[in-house]
C-alpha cells in the first residue's frame, strides 16, 4: 500500500487502494481522506479517474460549485460534487468558457489558455484557481 | 470550431451536443466554428494519422427532420418559384470571369498580364494568404451542392429535376461556380502564390468533404445557408476594401461583385427560413437554436496542403488580425439574422420553443463579451509559413 502523506493524497487509478485499504480495514487513510472532503461531501468511488487533493480549500470548491450553478442556471438546491463534470451538468463548450472566466474574474486571476483545456470538473478549476492564487502571491 | 483553446472555431465556424470540444481560444474565430479532428480528441476512436487531412470529430446525424414536415416543402414549391427564383440572374445578364481579367484574344493581352502582375505586387503576403483561403473555400462548390442536395424535401432527385428548389440548387451553383474560377485565374496570373500547393489543397478539400451538421433537413440547412451566404458577403466586401486600400481597383471590383452574388443568395436564403417562420414557428426557432448551439462550422475548416495540420486555424486567425472576417462579425452575423427574423416576436412557441428562442435571443451579448475579453488579452502572434506562398511566413 502506497504510503499516504497528510498534505496530499493521490490515487492513480486505484479504486484497488481503497478496496484494499477497506478490505484490511486500514480506516485511518480513508479517515485522512474523509477529513479533506468534509465540507463537499464524499467523492464518488465510481469514478475511475480519482484524483484528490486536499490543497483546494473547501471555501475555493464552494464558489467554484456557486459559480457553476449559475452559469448553468441550476437550482440552488442541486447537488454538485468536485468531481461534477460542467458537461454532465448541462455545460456546453460556451458555457465552459465563460464559467472560467467568471473564476477569473471572482479570484482575480488570468487563466492561460492551455489551462483552460483541462478543466473539466469542480475539482479541476479550484485546484488550478488555488495554484494560480498563490502564484500570485508569490509573485 | 476548435474551440481550441490555442480557438471559433468556435469553427469558425462552426459548435457539439454532449461531446465537450477543445476549449476554444478566444482570441481567433474559431471559438465560434466547428471542431475538427485534433490528436488526443476523446470523442473518436480513429487517431489522426500524420500527414493525412483532418475529420470531422461530432458523430454524423442524419434525417432528423420528422418525414411528414417534407409536405411543407412540396407545398411551398409555387412560393418558391414566385419568391426565390427571382433572385436568380438570367445567364444572358450574368457577369463571368472573363470580363475582369486579361483578355487573351487581344493583342493587349501581355500588357494586360504584366499590369495585373505589377498591381498584385503591392499586395502583402497576408492579404495573399486570406485571399487565397477564400479562393480555395470558393473551388469546394461541389461539396456546397452536394449538401444542398443532402437536404430532405428539396433535393435535386435526379441532377435536372423541374421541382423549384432543385432550379435553385443548380442556378445557385452555377453562379456560385464562377466566383472560384474567377479569382483561380486571378491567383494564377498574379504570379504571388504557388499555384500547385493551393491546387493540392483544393483536391484535399473537396476529397474531405464537409458535415455541416444539417442532418439533412432544410430548416438546418437553409439556415445554415443564410448564415454562411452574410458570412461571405462580409469576407468578400472587406478583401475587396483591403484590395482597393492597396491599389488594386481591379481586384477590389472583382471581390466586390462575388459579395454582391453572395448578397443576392443570403437575401434568397433568408426569405426561405423568414417563410419556415410563418410557417413553423416552433420548428424553426428550434432548429435554429439547435445550428448554433452546434456552432456553425465554415466550409473550409477540414482544409489541409499536405503539411500544415492546423492549416485552417492559421488561415483564419490571418483572416481575423487582418480584420475580414471575424470573431466579431460572428456575433454581428447572428445578431442580424435574430432581427432579420424577429425571434424576439415568435409567438406560439411551446416549452422547448420558447427556450430556444432564449437562447438565440441572448447568444450574440454572449459571444461579444467574449470577444472583447480575448482582444484584451491578445497575446504576441508567431510568424508561420504558408506553402500557399512558397513557405514565406505571415503573422497569425
Amino acid at each position: 500500500m502506497a504510503a499516504v502523506s497528510a498534505t496530499s493524497v493521490t490515487f492513480g487509478s486505484s479504486l484497488k487502494l481503497l478496496k484494499s485499504s477497506q478490505i484490511t480495514g486500514k480506516a485511518s487513510s480513508l479517515k485522512m481522506v474523509t477529513v479533506g472532503w468534509t465540507k463537499s461531501g464524499f467523492p464518488s468511488l465510481r469514478t475511475s479517474r480519482f484524483r484528490v487533493s486536499c490543497s483546494a480549500k473547501p471555501e475555493t470548491v464552494q464558489k467554484v460549485c456557486e459559480i457553476v450553478k449559475k452559469q448553468l442556471a441550476l437550482p440552488a438546491e442541486s447537488e454538485l460534487t468536485p468531481e461534477s463534470k460542467f458537461a454532465a451538468l448541462g455545460a456546453d463548450s460556451l458555457d465552459t468558457v465563460e464559467i472560467v472566466m467568471s473564476l477569473e474574474e471572482e479570484f482575480g486571476i488570468s487563466v492561460e489558455e492551455e489551462s483552460s483545456q483541462n478543466i473539466t470538473t469542480v475539482q479541476e478549476a479550484a485546484d488550478l484557481i488555488e495554484k494560480l492564487v498563490q502564484k500570485k502571491s508569490e509573485a | 470550431m476548435a474551440l481550441q483553446l490555442n480557438h471559433l472555431s468556435f469553427q469558425f465556424h462552426k459548435f457539439t451536443s454532449f461531446s465537450p470540444p477543445p476549449m476554444a481560444s478566444i482570441r481567433s474565430p474559431t471559438v465560434f466554428m466547428a471542431s475538427t479532428l485534433r490528436s488526443g480528441s476523446k470523442e473518436v476512436e480513429n487517431l489522426k494519422k500524420p500527414f493525412s487531412p483532418p475529420r470531422e470529430v461530432h458523430v454524423q446525424v442524419t434525417h432528423s427532420m420528422p418525414p411528414q414536415k417534407i409536405e411543407i416543402f412540396k407545398s411551398m414549391e409555387n412560393w418558391a418559384e414566385q419568391n426565390i427564383l427571382v433572385h436568380l440572374k438570367p445567364v444572358e445578364k450574368s457577369w463571368q470571369p472573363q470580363d475582369f481579367l486579361p483578355d487573351p484574344a487581344s493583342d493587349g493581352f501581355h500588357e494586360q498580364v504584366k499590369e495585373l502582375r505589377k498591381r498584385a505586387k503591392e499586395l502583402p503576403d497576408d492579404y495573399f494568404v486570406v485571399l487565397v483561403g477564400d479562393m480555395i473555400t470558393e473551388e469546394a462548390l461541389p461539396t456546397y451542392q452536394t449538401m444542398l442536395n443532402t437536404l430532405d424535401g428539396v433535393r435535386d432527385e435526379t441532377g435536372a429535376s423541374l421541382t423549384s428548389w432543385a432550379i435553385w440548387t443548380r442556378a445557385w451553383t452555377a453562379e456560385e461556380n464562377r466566383h472560384g474560377d474567377l479569382l483561380n485565374k486571378y491567383l494564377y496570373l498574379s504570379g504571388r502564390v504557388d499555384m500547385r500547393q493551393i491546387e493540392k489543397t483544393i483536391q484535399y478539400l473537396i476529397g474531405s468533404g464537409m458535415d455541416p451538421r444539417t442532418e439533412n433537413s432544410p430548416y438546418l440547412g437553409f439556415i445554415y445557408t443564410s448564415f454562411q451566404e452574410r458570412a461571405t458577403f462580409i469576407s468578400h466586401g472587406n478583401t475587396a476594401r483591403l484590395a482597393k486600400e492597396h491599389g488594386d481597383i481591379k481586384l477590389a471590383q472583382i471581390c466586390g461583385t462575388i459579395a454582391s452574388d453572395e448578397k443576392r443568395h443570403e437575401t434568397a436564403y433568408t426569405k426561405i427560413v423568414e417563410k419556415l417562420f410563418e410557417i413553423d414557428p416552433d420548428g424553426t426557432v428550434v432548429a435554429f437554436a439547435d445550428m448554433m448551439r452546434k456552432k456553425i462550422s465554415m466550409p473550409a475548416h477540414l482544409m489541409y496542403d499536405g503539411r500544415d495540420d492546423n492549416l485552417f486555424d492559421h488561415f483564419s486567425a490571418v483572416a481575423q488580425r487582418l480584420g475580414v472576417y471575424t470573431a466579431k462579425d460572428y456575433a454581428d452575423i447572428l445578431e442580424f439574422l435574430v432581427g432579420r427574423w424577429n425571434v424576439e416576436k415568435v409567438t406560439g412557441l411551446s416549452g422547448d420553443g420558447r427556450k430556444a428562442q432564449d437562447y438565440v435571443c441572448g447568444l450574440a451579448p454572449r459571444f461579444r463579451k467574449l470577444e472583447e475579453r480575448a482582444q484584451g488579452r491578445a497575446k504576441e502572434a508567431p510568424t508561420i509559413p504558408f506553402s500557399w506562398i512558397f513557405d514565406r511566413e505571415v503573422k497569425l
